[in-house]
């Protein structure tokens, strides 16, 4: 039975990711045959690369700015739209539409939403008299990574919503009950039933975003290309641009495989961090 | 004497077939009184486009009566080849609906006109046709006739060694425009066609130039004192698209264009800085900087000018708030489309940013390179090679373009589209092929153009330039 799992699993993920380890050792650029380099790639990219170094910067920043808020108004939209009244299912509907959009789409959107000159963001201050807050959105390179990150929670924060929903929906009535009979609060009753009983499903919600948002190409492609300046450089776009740009395949292995690394590390460390809560 | 005679008579025949065959095109062109040298009044009126046309402009000091370098050719142009049968594709990237709807027709006529050849188009935009189709193409040699876009593109695929040499077709060397040729080259082979000739910067609105009473600025003062000028009475002067690099770079041609002493000296230096040579610290590339720099002082750029995207920058210049767009030709079937009004109130300018030495007036460019795949078997080259002589027809190239609203590289052509028609006595001026392009490596083009953003964007050069050189040698080195 686990045979063709295995052929399967070996040839789209176990052979490719070989090859992609030979290539990490040579310098091709699709052209000419392929010239080993041996580790030459992986010390460049630790010792001399700068944009490596800004866009690990970059990732880490958009992917907990991302998991934060996402999470954080997922559970919220969540705790208000648990129950299944037909308003509640109608405004679930209506948080969840985003998500069935393509990324490209809403790129297209935001972009002109946060046009300086003649976007509805910039309108929307002005006309309350908060011109200090009408920024050049995706031009500056303060601001650009933020109004991106902005917009991927509103992207997919209806669709997170709807995990946290079916995950909420499973908490047996009686904890609750009882915990009204005991006299607690609902801000107690969240936090030492809701919340604790809801991590196997954050967990589940911030592995998932962890991953969208180091995924985050076709929304950060679309808008700025990874502009001004790398500022919004993530290492999806990077590799991307390495490899069909500049024509340097070997190094585009390179960084993909520091790309996996830091993906892993980085969801390891969050799955330590919330199952040492979920035993306590 | 009877041999004598029939000699002399057939002499006779001969010259007044040569006199009628050069002296009645030409009397046509002439109709209306103007002759080659002569003197003329209005600048940039023109007989046609064909290569007997002429043109009114300046030389030595006084308006004259010229060819139109446009129609210079290397021969008189020939028919297209005639295909066997058989199916080709034709791998291209011109998605928009104009270029589909022409080249659906002209497709349909080759295969009405050859029953049996069949031409299959396998289109893909941009930004995927540049990073999947020449890998596709090479494990494909029924794509026999592709495109390919001037610069870094062109090179990978000549590189591949996946083109056919066209240097010996008659109809490349006498149906093509001259000095359109030189973008298709490698090595000194004819690899590729580019049939498109485009102008690309700027465009302007001549009906706010004319309300206005401006002249066209002869050199980077004139440009300064005109943006601030243009910048008090309310316009954005340069409707200047920083957010896409693509577009924001256009104007880049206009800084390069008279930033060497002549084009060879640009080359190197563009040449130097592709391979590190020089960095963008060198004192010709803080010449090129300092431009940016007095334009921006100079209020030339929009309100945010990093964050302007191509739409926008569109929709500057389509409302009127924008005098110039300083993108190029291939922009104005967008301006028509965004604003009717406009059709036939666009020109070109001649955009003189130096205060020193006037090496080029203008900036052209080749693209939309046509080869024929040296892997695809005998036929398929065969038929390629018929379609391709097909579209460098006059005629056939006059649907492409005026359907498209794209000047083409192809000789006797009449353009009847008033925007074309407004633009294309560009051709007689000293123009130069778009310099930007001969930074070969993506990674130091990309960077050099988001050094000068950056600057437009408010950063000081002294910071800018050293920063994005050692991001260039980074890249270089890695």
């Amino acid at each position: 039975m686990g045979l063709p799992a295995a052929v399967l699993f070996g040839l789209f993920y176990f052979v490719p990711f070989i090859a992609n380890l030979r290539y990490s050792l040579t310098k091709w650029d699709r052209i000419t045959e392929p010239e080993f380099v041996g580790v030459r790639n992986f010390v460049n990219l630790l010792t001399n690369d700068d944009l490596f170094y800004k866009v690990l910067g970059n990732n880490l920043r958009f992917t907990f700015l991302v998991v934060l808020f996402q999470t954080l108004f997922s559970l919220i939209f969540a705790l208000f739209l648990v129950k299944n009244t037909r308003a509640n299912i109608a405004l679930r509907t209506l948080f969840f539409f985003p998500t069935i959009l393509s990324s490209v789409s809403v790129g297209m959107i935001w972009l002109f939403m946060y046009d300086p000159n003649f976007g509805a963001v910039n309108l929307f201050f002005t006309r309350l008299g908060l011109e200090n807050f009408a920024l050049n959105w995706l031009g500056s390179e303060g601001s650009a990574l933020y109004a991106i990150a902005f917009t991927q929670v509103w992207f997919h924060t209806g669709q997170m919503m709807v995990i946290y929903i079916a995950g909420l929906q499973q908490i047996p009535q009686e904890l609750y009950e009882s915990a009204e009979m005991d006299g607690a609060s609902r801000w107690q009753q969240f936090r030492n039933v809701t919340w604790p009983m809801s991590i196997p499903t954050t967990i589940v919600v911030m592995a998932y975003t962890t991953i969208q948002s180091f995924r985050a190409f076709d929304l950060i492609f679309s808008m700025t290309q990874g502009g001004p300046n790398n500022s919004t450089n993530i290492f999806a776009v990077l590799i991307y641009q390495t490899v069909f740009s500049e024509l340097r395949i070997g190094y585009a292995a390179t960084q993909s495989i520091f790309f996996i690394l830091v993906l892993v590390l980085v969801t390891v460390l969050q799955r330590r961090f919330l199952s040492s809560r979920y035993e306590k | 004497m009877k041999h004598k005679n029939a000699r002399a008579f057939k002499a006779l025949i001969a010259a007044v077939f040569a006199i009628s065959a050069t002296v009645v095109p030409i009397s046509q062109s002439f109709a209306a009184g103007e002759s080659l040298g002569k003197k003329c009044t209005t600048e940039g009126v023109m007989t046609g486009t064909k290569s007997t046309s002429l043109i009114c402009t300046e030389s030595n000091g006084k308006l004259t009566w010229q060819r139109v370098k446009l129609a210079s050719g290397n021969g008189r142009p020939v028919a297209n080849l005639t295909p066997p049968k058989g199916e080709i594709e034709f791998w291209h990237y011109r998605v928009e609906l104009a270029d589909q709807r022409a080249l659906v027709k002209i497709i349909n006529d080759f295969e009405a006109k050859y029953p049996g050849t069949k031409i299959k188009q396998v289109v893909r935009d941009t930004t995927t046709y540049n990073n999947t189709a020449r890998v596709a193409i090479l494990a494909n040699p029924k794509a026999a006739l592709f495109a390919t876009s001037r610069g870094a593109i062109f090179d990978q695929f000549a590189k591949s060694d996946m083109m056919l040499d066209l240097s010996n077709q008659r109809y490349v060397k006498q149906n093509v425009v001259a000095k359109g040729l030189t973008a298709g080259q490698y090595e000194g082979k004819q690899l590729g066609i580019p049939y498109q000739y485009l102008f690309n910067n700027p465009i302007v609105n001549t009906d706010i130039w004319a309300k206005e009473k401006w002249t066209t600025p002869k050199n980077l003062s004139g440009w300064v004192a005109w943006c601030k000028d243009a910048k008090a009475k309310g316009y954005v002067p340069l409707a200047w698209p920083g957010a896409t690099r693509g577009q924001a770079a256009q104007i880049s041609n206009s800084a390069l264009m008279n930033s060497a002493a002549s084009y060879d000296d640009l080359a190197k230096n563009l040449a130097d800085l592709n391979s590190g040579k020089i960095d963008l610290t060198s004192s010709w590339f803080k010449g090129v900087a300092d431009i940016y720099v007095k334009l921006r002082n100079a209020g030339c750029f929009p309100d945010n000018a990093t964050g302007v995207t191509e739409a926008a920058a569109y929709n500057l210049f389509a409302t009127g708030k924008s005098p110039i767009l300083p993108i190029g030709t291939f922009a104005m079937g967008s301006i028509v489309g965004l604003n009717p009004k406009l059709d036939g109130k666009m020109e070109l300018m001649s955009m003189i940013l130096t205060d020193g030495k006037v090496v080029a007036e203008g900036i052209m460019n080749n693209t939309y390179t046509l080869s024929v795949n040296k892997n695809s078997s005998s036929r398929d080259q065969k038929i390629a090679n018929a379609f391709l002589s097909y579209l460098l027809t006059g005629k056939v190239a006059e649907i492409y373009a005026n359907e498209t609203l794209q000047h083409v590289n192809v000789l006797d052509v009449e353009y009847k589209n008033v925007n074309l028609l407004n633009t294309v006595s560009f051709q007689a001026k000293n123009t130069m092929l778009a310099p930007r392009f001969l930074l070969l490596n993506a990674a130091v083009s990309d960077l050099t153009q988001d050094a000068l953003i950056q600057i437009v964007g408010g950063k000081s050069p002294d910071d800018v330039l050293p920063d994005f050189s050692r991001q260039i040698k980074q890249k270089l080195q890695g």
